[in-house]
């Protein structure tokens, strides 16, 4: 399992474990004392995640849209910064 | 007429029942049983409670509180890890509805209305508070409250702390920290980055005279008017059945 801590600048920490399988996710959970409205979403964002490429701007965007479609707001840190604690963890597998 | 909000104080109780009490509140707000609320509370034992997003073995030493009798609970806010201390804090809540002139759909600019209430009640106290986004009031550049809020069942609902003595050390024995050599400087960190009522006025306040100073905020702030009341039976049921299902169970404490 790869873990990553990532301090967003002014804003709040984002902690991710992940299993990685081929360049892809298998699997992952996302931690850490940011804000996420409606706050449900997390456990349909991680199992959306599951199969997606480890590629930084392909996660941005793909995070960024799938909480636009599900009328959600991030707080303190941003769907870039998600995908760059992500890449993180993975490179820490 | 000035608007009329319920002014609510709970006293002292344990983590499950205040967290389950918050969100019966929401509920009842809801089903428009009861009015736009402040809910003044306090923990006993005291406890810490971690932000919904947050991994309870990553934040919390889990031994260190079982070992200190002091309690462990998930929120229904994001945010962080914090340490209520039983003398050192009072906890409140504002429970409002959604269509609120006071609410936007901006939650950052939520945060600061809402909290415009404690900065006025700093304030009173002699305290020259401000508004630090995303979540923070400060003092002289350090944390002296730290606010959380949610969205649901189109209510509105903010909780936070007033620090009025803080223990850095303790929080510290309380916490996960990364590791064993950097405790003791995080926690002269923490010295250096938050303060209290008592510590910025070098003298010993009482809660009631923070209740008194923070419920004039409000009132000042939000243009409302504070009527002292009750929680309804609704709610009371609600609450018990909240703690029993939900804040005291490990499914849910322990579910990240």
């Amino acid at each position: 399992m790869g873990k990553a801590e990532y301090k967003v600048a002014g804003g709040k920490l984002i902690r991710i474990q992940l299993v990685k399988k081929e360049g892809r996710i298998e699997k992952l959970k996302i931690t850490g004392d940011f804000f996420l409205h409606p706050e449900e979403l997390i456990d349909d964002l991680e199992k959306a995640l599951v199969d997606q490429t480890l590629s930084m701007p392909d996660l941005d965007e793909f995070i960024g849209a799938f909480i636009e479609r599900r009328g959600g707001t991030l707080l303190g840190a941003s769907s870039e910064d998600f995908a760059k604690c992500i890449t993180m963890a993975a490179e820490n597998e | 007429m000035t608007e009329k909000w319920r002014l609510l104080d709970t006293g002292l109780n344990d983590a499950f029942s205040n967290m389950a009490l918050d969100e019966a509140i929401v509920m009842a707000r809801s089903r428009n049983l009861v009015p736009n609320t402040l809910r003044f509370f306090r923990w006993n034992p005291s406890a810490v409670s971690i932000g919904y997003f947050q991994g309870m073995e990553e934040e919390v030493d889990i031994k260190a509180c079982d070992e200190r009798g002091i309690d462990y609970v998930r929120r229904r806010t994001g945010g962080g890890a914090v340490y209520h201390d039983r003398d050192g804090e009072l906890t409140y809540s504002l429970i409002v509805n959604k269509d609120h002139r006071l609410i936007s759909d901006d939650f950052q600019k939520t945060y600061e209305t809402l909290c415009s209430g404690l900065v006025l009640g700093l304030r009173r106290m002699e305290i020259p508070a401000e508004f630090k986004a995303i979540n923070d009031i400060i003092v002289d550049g350090k944390k002296i409250s730290g606010n959380a809020q949610t969205r649901g069942m189109d209510v509105v609902h903010q909780h936070g702390t007033i620090l009025r003595e803080v223990n850095p050390a303790l929080m510290f024995t309380l916490l996960k920290v990364p590791n064993e050599k950097i405790r003791d400087k995080m926690i002269k960190a923490v010295g250096e980055r938050v303060t209290s009522i008592n510590g910025y006025l070098k003298r010993n306040t009482t809660f009631e005279e923070l209740k008194d100073a923070f419920l004039r905020g409000f009132e000042e702030a939000f243009k409302i008017e504070l009527v002292p009341g009750e929680t309804i039976e609704s709610e009371q049921q609600s609450s018990v059945r909240l703690q029993t299902e939900k804040y005291a169970t490990k499914e849910w404490n322990f579910k990240r």
